[in-house]
């Protein structure tokens, strides 16, 4: 069994993990040491799965709360079918919801101008949760709201969420 | 000297405004809303007032509404990036004696004060 | 002529599948591993076409392709991305100038049977392509002159940007159809009338807000005295998911509007962070001469925003006669697409595709770029458009001394 210490000096080391981008109301599943990336993220969320005891990870980017607002569009588009999917195919691949565990990220509240009601970043938030908390996915890291874009970078062999904004320090979730 | 009145949401534009305006004009105040412009005008009563159209809590077309149905002597330039045709005749109803679209010169904002308020 | 949305989805979802299909072709010639990063349908004026590849060399192929559908699709790789391809098609054949230029030939050939048939399934007829014809400029020299029609100065152009995973080499499929073919085909694929769009006035709304753009290029400017031009302009229709990437990642200082009236939607002026600084100081009286963007620059820009944002969209009110109103610009400074993003998202709880409308402006004087981007509603387009009266497409400044005499 490869052990991880934790220190940057190993991985730099090897060669570069493979990178795979997820883009807009996309998921992608691995079984790899693989750096799953999205970036952009506004009032979409970016929904980090990792189950250590399988070692899958996946990352879903949701645009929007609910698929059953609106009609047509791919499941990965929404909260909840998008993390209804990217569970599904993380089980496919072998993983578990009794051992996943789930980091989010976005649901920024910039550039709301509806007058009424809230944001569209916070609704996806609500949503995230609610769907994670049906699978019985806990939440285990989070950095939500704000008034600014993030980028998201899932460390599929460790688990990490390495959270970017364009104007403060990286964080690692 | 004729005391002027200006409201924009925008500082950069507040200070342009009274940059131009200073030398031959007393600004009795700045003001950033529609509401702030009403509230300033009925305190100070200046003899001018220049107003944006597009800012926050209240517009300038209805402040300036509000300005002339209770002081119809009030004289209100419209200041504003607005170029619409439909907005200027508005800005006519609601009693604008002016209107100086953004960006302006010097030249430009003194002569419509000049037809508005003659020296 | 009116062609419905959902047929233009349709041909915008046909154009992305025959890109994908091509990049398969691709990747099981070379086991390169790329995926389709945007396929969007562009409307623009002919000159236009190609102005993204501008200062790079590519090396190309190009097709031309008659029946249903008639014009020239080209292939264009980076020159150093060709070079890679054929060494991994035929490990040695980098050197060898004639063998790379066959192996290039043969792969756009294969890519683009696969771009083509999803066409003609589609359609139920044939579409015939010409030998590959293989060519190295620069540029948008690299693209076949648009097909030329006396009515038509603008062209559709599909576009897809196709990405390689682990390089930065980014190669491109356009496909110039003849207007009328094209057009005469989205008639004829017509599903629903109820959200038809009249796509002849999509041009004169281009020419529109190409005069919009010069307005604001003017504000910019009286307000800067930086003499600055109008570029490209141009609108585009992609699903709502590929909106967000139609900006970069770099980031970016602006100004966000929402705007109401016939049309609605949102606006974005937006500066990269140096033209952001150029600028702004430019605006002011005194020197700031500062490399870091502080709160007298935002200032700045939130005004310019304003008055920018005033000119491109006063040209549509006044074609209209309607008035167009917007909010108080918010000013941002954050990566591009996260920008875009939640405005993208805003206009998807009500529609699957949108309409893009992008303009660009820059000065030779310093290094100054700035770029409007539009997400209108599409009720409210459909709206516009059918209000639009093309006679008067030229009126697009009031006369304030007319109205104020």
């Amino acid at each position: 069994m490869k052990v991880y210490d934790g220190s940057q000096t190993e991985s730099a080391a090897q060669s570069t993990p493979e990178r795979i981008k997820v883009g807009i109301a996309e998921y992608k599943v691995t079984t790899e040491p693989a750096l799953l990336t999205t970036s952009g993220l506004g009032s979409c969320i970016g929904i980090a799965i990792h189950d250590p005891h399988s070692m899958v990870a996946g990352l879903v980017h949701v645009m929007l709360p609910s698929a059953a607002d609106i009609d047509g569009g791919n499941s990965a588009k929404f909260a909840d079918t998008g993390v209804e999917a990217l569970i599904e195919a993380m089980e496919d691949a072998g993983a578990s919801t009794d051992t996943m565990e789930a980091k989010i990220a976005g649901g920024s509240d910039m550039l709301d101008f509806s007058e009424s009601g809230s944001s569209i970043g916070s609704r996806n938030a609500a949503k995230v949760r609610e769907t994670l908390e049906e699978f019985g996915v806990p939440v285990v890291g989070e950095d939500l709201g704000g008034d600014h874009g993030r980028s998201v970078k899932l460390e599929a062999d460790t688990g990490n969420l390495v959270v970017k904004s364009a104007n403060t320090e990286s964080k690692t979730l | 000297m004729p005391d002027v009145l200006i409201a924009d949401d925008s500082e950069f534009m507040r200070n342009l405004l009274r940059e131009i305006l200073e030398e031959d004009h007393e600004i009795v105040g700045e003001v950033e809303n529609g509401v702030e412009a009403v509230e300033v005008f009925k305190e100070e009563g200046p003899d001018l007032v220049m107003m944006d159209i597009v800012m926050p809590i209240r517009d300038g077309i209805e402040a300036t509404d509000e300005i002339k149905s209770s002081n119809p002597d009030a004289n209100v330039i419209m200041c504003t990036s607005v170029g619409q045709e439909e907005k200027m005749k508005e800005a006519v109803k609601a009693g604008a004696d002016g209107y100086i679209t953004k960006p302006f010169q010097k030249p430009s904002v003194m002569e419509a004060i000049e037809d508005v308020v003659p020296s | 002529m009116n062609v419905d949305i959902q047929s233009l989805g349709t041909f915008n979802q046909l154009a992305h599948e025959g890109a994908e299909q091509a990049t398969q072709s691709m990747g099981q010639m070379t086991g390169i591993d790329a995926v389709v990063d945007v396929t969007k349908i562009t409307l623009l004026d002919r000159a236009d076409v190609g102005e993204e590849l501008v200062g790079r060399d590519f090396v190309g192929v190009q097709f031309s392709f008659d029946g249903v559908l008639e014009g020239d699709t080209v292939l264009a790789f980076d020159v150093d991305s060709a070079g890679t391809i054929t060494e991994e098609m035929m490990p040695g054949s980098g050197d060898d100038e004639a063998m790379a230029r066959s192996g290039i030939e043969e792969i756009g050939n294969i890519m683009m049977s696969g771009f083509i048939d999803g066409w003609a399934d589609y359609v139920g007829a044939t579409i015939d392509h010409s030998p590959p014809k293989y060519i190295e400029e620069s540029g948008s020299d690299v693209l076949p002159d648009a097909p030329e029609n006396g009515d038509h100065q603008q062209v559709f152009v599909f576009k897809s940007e196709i990405e390689w995973i682990d390089e930065s080499v980014n190669f491109y499929i356009y496909m110039l159809p003849e207007y009328e073919s094209l057009t005469e085909m989205m008639v004829e694929h017509v599903d629903t009338d109820g959200d038809a769009i009249p796509i002849d006035k999509l041009q004169t709304f281009n020419e529109m807000t190409t005069s919009g753009t010069q307005q604001a290029a003017d504000n910019v400017e009286m307000m800067t005295g930086i003499p600055t031009a109008a570029e490209v302009t141009q609108i585009s229709f992609a699903p709502i998911e590929d909106v967000p990437k139609q900006i970069g990642t770099d980031t970016f200082v602006g100004t966000v509007v929402e705007f109401t009236g016939t049309p609605s939607g949102y606006l974005m002026v937006l500066f990269d962070e140096v033209s952001a600084i150029n600028v702004a100081e430019a605006m002011m009286p005194i020197e700031m001469d500062s490399e870091e963007l502080t709160e007298q620059h935002k200032a700045a820009i939130e005004e310019l925003g304003n008055i920018m944002t005033s000119g491109f969209v006063d040209g549509w009110a006044n074609v209209l006669q309607t008035s167009v109103e917007h909010t108080p610009p918010r000013v941002v400074h954050d990566m591009g697409r996260a920008i875009m993003d939640p405005l993208a998202a805003q206009v998807g709880q009500h529609q699957e595709h949108a309409f893009i409308i992008d303009s660009e402006m820059r000065t030779d004087d310093i290094e100054f770029q700035a770029e409007i981007h539009a997400l209108p509603n599409e009720k409210e387009l459909r709206a516009a458009l059918d209000d639009l009266d093309v006679e008067r497409a030229t009126e697009t400044s009031a006369d304030v001394e007319q109205i104020f005499k």
